[in-house]
């Protein structure tokens, strides 16, 4: 965190390489989580995009004692959440026939996952990816969504109840 | 389930293209970090550049040139410009105008002519000015310009600030502190957000169901009129009193009083995406206040209202100016003692027309800089029927239509 505060501090004062280092800290896993909820690299690569010039904008605003990465990743969450409720939206009202008709075929643990995913709404989507890539706790969820902390939590048993199955094959 | 395999397998997911985004993405970083002006830095330029220019001002007051300067901003409009009509006869640049008085809003045609709508407040016109919403209390209500009330609807607080988007079908106002949108034709109201600013909402002006709001804790936000979803987020400028979007949807215009400035608003195919981009400061003068912004009908210019504090023996001075886009340099048309308030473009954005209360003055600024400002005089009683010795000054809230 010391470290953290220092590259706040020197990009505030304009330093470009601490700027670097803060995006080499932080992109990866903020594009992954982008990623993990929207499943859509192209609007995964966006969100990020968005988080980080956002937080270039307020970085004069930015109070270094607050670490650097919920603050960011709550903006990426948020925005994919956004992003993933729209594409759903979209898919309803162009592609009412979809669906695949035929049993797919098998995949790689990476896509099955991805698949298992795909069957949570954005929102379930969202709260695992926060609990279980980002390991935020469920009350620091809670704050990051403004939601209540039994909405998180019934969200997250819901959201693991369905991924049981991807899991458990791949263990 | 072991959640260190859920872990795990979460973060083994291959992203595609995951290199080549983030080069991408940190050259665009780059670029907006280079394009910022650090806070720290910037502080003793601009600090040496504020002396030199006060110092060259001062210079100038003490020379021959300076003092017909001084005279020009100190007397020539001391009391009110000089051969104000003592009546308003007609709207000169033509349309109708919306004025709040102490006891409602009023509608002033072309040609002089007015009517007093009613107990509202914050009215605003529809787009080709059939009609005008109105609050009253916890009641929006949409009436016709002759004061017949159409339709009214109770809200869940105190109703403010409506809004009627461009295509007549949707008009955004706050309950409290909630945004809500309701159908032009008063059915269908929901709130779509909550806990936002009180300012005025911005519709998309291109016919998408889009508006641009700041939320609390001073987001500013671009959600779906339909759903109140957020399309796209960033900060607001701090302070923000004015928030406008350019007739040609590519930008947002923030202004504060210490501050004002652009952003870029990129929208994508089928509302399949927004950006906003990186806000761009719009210089202003040393120790300048901004009192109010507006953007041309075109978009293509920004109009300002600008105050300058009384320092030293120099009493408050008002600077009207055009920003014009995308070059920053200011255009001054009228300097005047005391503050100025209220701004309006005319229809087709050849006259702009701001308050002098002061004065008790209206002023109609042809905005070419080459034709005279008409001042209207006795504003104050026009509005007040029976008080000849009217002391409260009506409030400009729109210029509508041709």
């Amino acid at each position: 965190l010391g470290t953290e505060r220092r590259l706040v501090k020197e990009a505030q004062r304009g330093s470009r390489d601490a700027l670097a280092e803060l995006y080499s800290a932080h992109w990866g896993r903020a594009h992954r989580a982008a990623y993990l909820v929207v499943h859509d690299a192209a609007a995964a690569e966006d969100i990020a995009q968005d988080a980080f010039l956002a937080a270039v904008d307020a970085l004069d605003r930015f109070d270094r004692r607050r670490p650097f990465a919920p603050w960011l990743h709550r903006i990426v969450i948020n925005r994919a959440i956004d992003w993933a409720r729209r594409e759903a939206l979209r898919r309803k009202v162009d592609e009412p026939a979809a669906h695949p008709a035929a049993e797919p075929p098998r995949q790689a643990i990476g896509e099955e996952m991805m698949d298992a995913l795909a069957e949570l709404p954005p929102e379930q989507r969202a709260v695992v990816v926060l609990r279980h890539l980002l390991e935020y706790t469920p009350g620091e969820i809670a704050r990051m969504l403004e939601l209540p902390r039994g909405t998180v939590n019934s969200r997250l048993r819901r959201a693991l109840d369905r991924l049981r199955t991807t899991v458990e094959a791949a263990e | 389930m072991r959640e260190t395999r859920l872990r795990s397998l979460l973060a083994e997911v291959p992203v595609p293209a995951a290199e080549e985004a983030e080069r991408r993405g940190l050259s665009m970083v780059e670029e907006a970090f280079a394009q910022r002006q650090p806070a720290g830095r910037a502080v003793l330029p601009r600090l040496a550049v504020s002396f030199a220019i006060a110092a060259l001002l001062a210079a100038l007051m003490l020379t021959p040139a300076g003092a017909a300067m001084r005279d020009w901003i100190g007397d020539v409009f001391t009391a009110g410009v000089p051969d104000a009509e003592p009546g308003l006869t007609e709207i000169p640049g033509g349309g109708g105008l919306l004025v709040q008085s102490p006891s409602g809003p009023w509608v002033v045609q072309g040609d002089g002519s007015r009517r007093l709508l009613g107990r509202y407040e914050d009215a605003t016109w529809s787009p080709r000015g059939l009609f005008v919403a109105a609050a009253s209390g916890h009641a929006l209500s949409a009436i016709a310009p002759d004061g017949t009330p159409r339709w009214s609807l109770s809200a869940t607080g105190p109703v403010s600030d409506p809004r009627w988007s461009p295509s007549g079908f949707q008009i955004t106002y706050r309950a409290g502190s909630s945004l809500h949108v309701v159908a032009g034709d008063g059915t269908g109201d929901a709130a779509i957000a909550r806990g936002v600013e009180p300012l005025p909402p911005a519709w998309s002006p291109q016919g998408l169901a889009l508006l641009a709001y700041v939320a609390s804790g001073g987001e500013l936000r671009i959600a779906d009129s339909n759903r109140g979803e957020v399309l796209g987020s960033a900060a607001a400028l701090s302070g923000i009193e004015t928030l406008e979007w350019a007739v040609d949807g590519s930008a947002l215009l923030e202004a504060s009083p210490a501050a004002l400035r652009l952003r870029e608003v990129t929208v994508r195919k089928a509302l399949a995406g927004l950006g906003i981009g990186p806000p761009r400061p719009v210089p202003l003068p040393p120790g300048a206040t901004v009192r109010a912004a507006a953007l041309s009908p075109d978009g293509a210019t920004i109009a300002v209202l600008l105050l300058f504090g009384g320092a030293g023996e120099r009493p408050p001075h008002s600077e009207v100016a055009l920003i014009e886009r995308p070059r920053t340099s200011l255009r001054r048309l009228l300097n005047v003692p005391g503050p100025l308030s209220d701004l309006a473009w005319s229809p087709d954005g050849s006259r702009l027309l701001v308050s002098w209360r002061d004065a008790d003055q209206w002023l109609f600024i042809p905005t070419d800089g080459r034709g005279r400002v008409r001042a209207i005089d006795g504003i104050a009683a026009e509005f007040a029927p029976g008080d000849p010795g009217a002391s409260s000054f009506p409030q400009i809230e729109g210029w509508c239509c041709r």
